[in-house]
């Protein structure tokens, strides 16, 4: 490992550097080089960040969900794999949470000059709230249980939450189809014109790389811990063995 | 859009977008800030 | 068939302990009618009726959804006094029909306190209920299904957590929203004929859905969390 590190770190520092430039990139196609929209004026460039968080936020839970299950495979069989695993599970929930907060809270800014309300119970807000609120859940559950069990059970509730995610988004579009409320806006790709692609790729290439970055920056310092955890516990049980004598 | 332009803060619309991307990149700072300086303090306790 | 019967041994055994001292539902039963008298006084169902009908499916659920949890946080008590916990987890017989032998149990409590609740909140909030009763019988077990099996697996979840009275609604209302929305959705629909019943029949076949995957998915892996340590 400590051979590997010194070129691993280029490579991480490498691929936040590409991060940076492309979300830079990104940044002068959103600000300066799309033209402005006519509907909505220059407010609407919030879009070009709102739209492709939103749509990565739905990305990571389905890592942690397939980080989950490997770790509920691995526990018996592989438990250094499981621990890995684990590590890998909570830092897309975190990222996930992230990404939901910013959603939240640029939409909530653009919905609020756009079309004169903070929130509104849409079909897409409240899923997004709901699917805010079922990994903070997980992250509640990690910090309350104790350890040595809280990998097994935020495991076994990121299965709950990635099954209720699909269950979430039908019941609530059912629902507003049912009731129809103020849409905040059209689908993503709706009415999206040829203009606005070059900065809606490139924030959405831009955001993806960073999110990729976090997600493993946030995997490796908690494999570092882990790995600082099993050396305390190493040292702690050396040395209660050496009292006797 | 220009710098000038962009940071004019007279009207609710265009202080609304500064505030949004603010907002992201306040809140992705701020994470990348919190796992870098757990990160330091990880690592310290190492050597 | 002997799983069926572990079931139902899991069964009497809860349903005599509490027999005996039948301190959960009488605490249920009375923290349902504090929240309609709250809700009553909160809404004041006499001076709008039409309101009162839009809302009350709402409000009963609300209702319900406290006295679950009360309820809920301590059904695994008895679990924990004398390490019987540990002895569950030796015995022979399956973790998950310990699992359904206590869902079934808080659901038959959750059942009894909504019986008694019924007629009081139709009295307290002058309900005429507009639709047909029979699907409000249907809805209404259905619903209750669906706290009651996340809600004790949860309580199980979070049984050596700290703060595990307060991990449960954190745990259980996030999974719980989708099939809430379903059964108030369903309820109000019946009491005030808003929604016609192919949509309220959409809603049940909803919670329906929901009650299955769930019930699955708690049966898989309530042995994973019975032995997480």
């Amino acid at each position: 490992m400590e051979q590997r590190t010194p070129s691993l770190r280029s490579v991480a520092w490498l691929w936040f550097g590409i991060a940076v430039a492309i979300l830079i990139i990104g940044f002068r196609q959103a600000i300066f080089l799309t033209p402005t929209d006519a509907a909505q004026g220059d407010v609407g460039r919030i879009f070009y960040y709102h739209v492709p968080i939103a749509m990565l936020s739905l990305l990571f839970p389905y890592l942690n969900f397939a980080a989950s299950l490997l770790y509920l495979y691995w526990r018996m069989r592989d438990p250094l794999k499981a621990l890995a695993a684990d590590a890998f599970a909570l830092a897309s929930a975190e990222v996930t949470v992230v990404y939901a907060t910013i959603t939240l809270l640029s939409g909530m800014i653009w919905g609020r000059v756009a079309w004169g309300i903070w929130w509104t119970w849409d079909a897409r807000l409240t899923s997004m709230l709901l699917l805010w609120l079922l990994y903070v859940s997980y992250l509640m559950l990690r910090n309350f249980s104790p350890t040595g069990q809280s990998h097994t059970l935020a495991a076994v509730l990121s299965i709950f939450a990635a099954v209720d995610v699909p269950i979430v988004y039908m019941s609530i579009r059912w629902w507003r189809t049912q009731h129809p409320a103020p849409v905040f806006g059209g689908g993503p790709n709706a009415g999206m014109d040829k203009s606005m692609l070059p900065a809606f790729f490139w924030n959405l290439a831009g955001w993806a790389v960073w999110g990729i970055f976090i997600l493993l920056f946030r995997f490796a310092l908690e494999r570092r811990r882990q790995i600082n955890e099993q050396e305390a516990a190493l040292h702690a049980i050396e040395a209660s063995l050496e009292i006797p004598q | 859009m220009t710098w000038h332009s962009l940071f004019d803060f007279s009207t609710m619309a265009n202080r609304h977008l500064i505030a949004a991307y603010a907002v992201v990149l306040g809140i992705q700072a701020g994470y990348l800030g919190w796992v870098a300086r757990n990160w330091m303090r990880a690592k310290g306790s190492r050597d | 068939m002997t799983y069926l019967r572990h079931v139902l041994d899991h069964l009497r055994k809860d349903l005599r302990l509490e027999w005996r001292s039948r301190d959960s539902i009488n605490g249920m039963l009375f923290f349902a009618l504090l929240v309609v008298v709250v809700f009553g006084l909160a809404f004041d169902p006499t001076s709008y009726p039409t309101t009162t009908r839009q809302i009350s499916g709402g409000i009963l659920w609300v209702a319900l959804l406290f006295a679950c949890i009360t309820a809920l946080n301590q059904s695994w008590n008895r679990e924990l006094r004398n390490q019987v916990l540990e002895a569950q987890r030796m015995a022979p017989s399956p973790a998950s029909a310990l699992f359904l032998g206590k869902a079934i149990a808080n659901m038959l409590f959750v059942l009894v306190v909504e019986a008694v609740l019924a007629p009081i909140f139709i009295i307290f909030f002058n309900l005429h209920v507009l639709g047909s009763v029979w699907l409000l019988a249907l809805v209404l077990p259905l619903g209750t299904w669906a706290l009651v099996v996340n809600g004790t697996f949860f309580a199980a979840l979070g049984l050596r957590a700290r703060n595990r009275e307060l991990l449960l609604p954190l745990l259980l209302l996030p999974i719980s929203l989708p099939a809430l929305l379903a059964m108030v959705q369903a309820t109000t629909g019946i009491l005030t004929t808003d929604l016609d019943s192919i949509q309220i029949g959409t809603w049940i076949k909803q919670l329906a859905g929901y009650d299955i995957i769930f019930t699955t998915i708690c049966i898989l892996l309530f042995e994973t969390i019975l032995n997480a340590e």
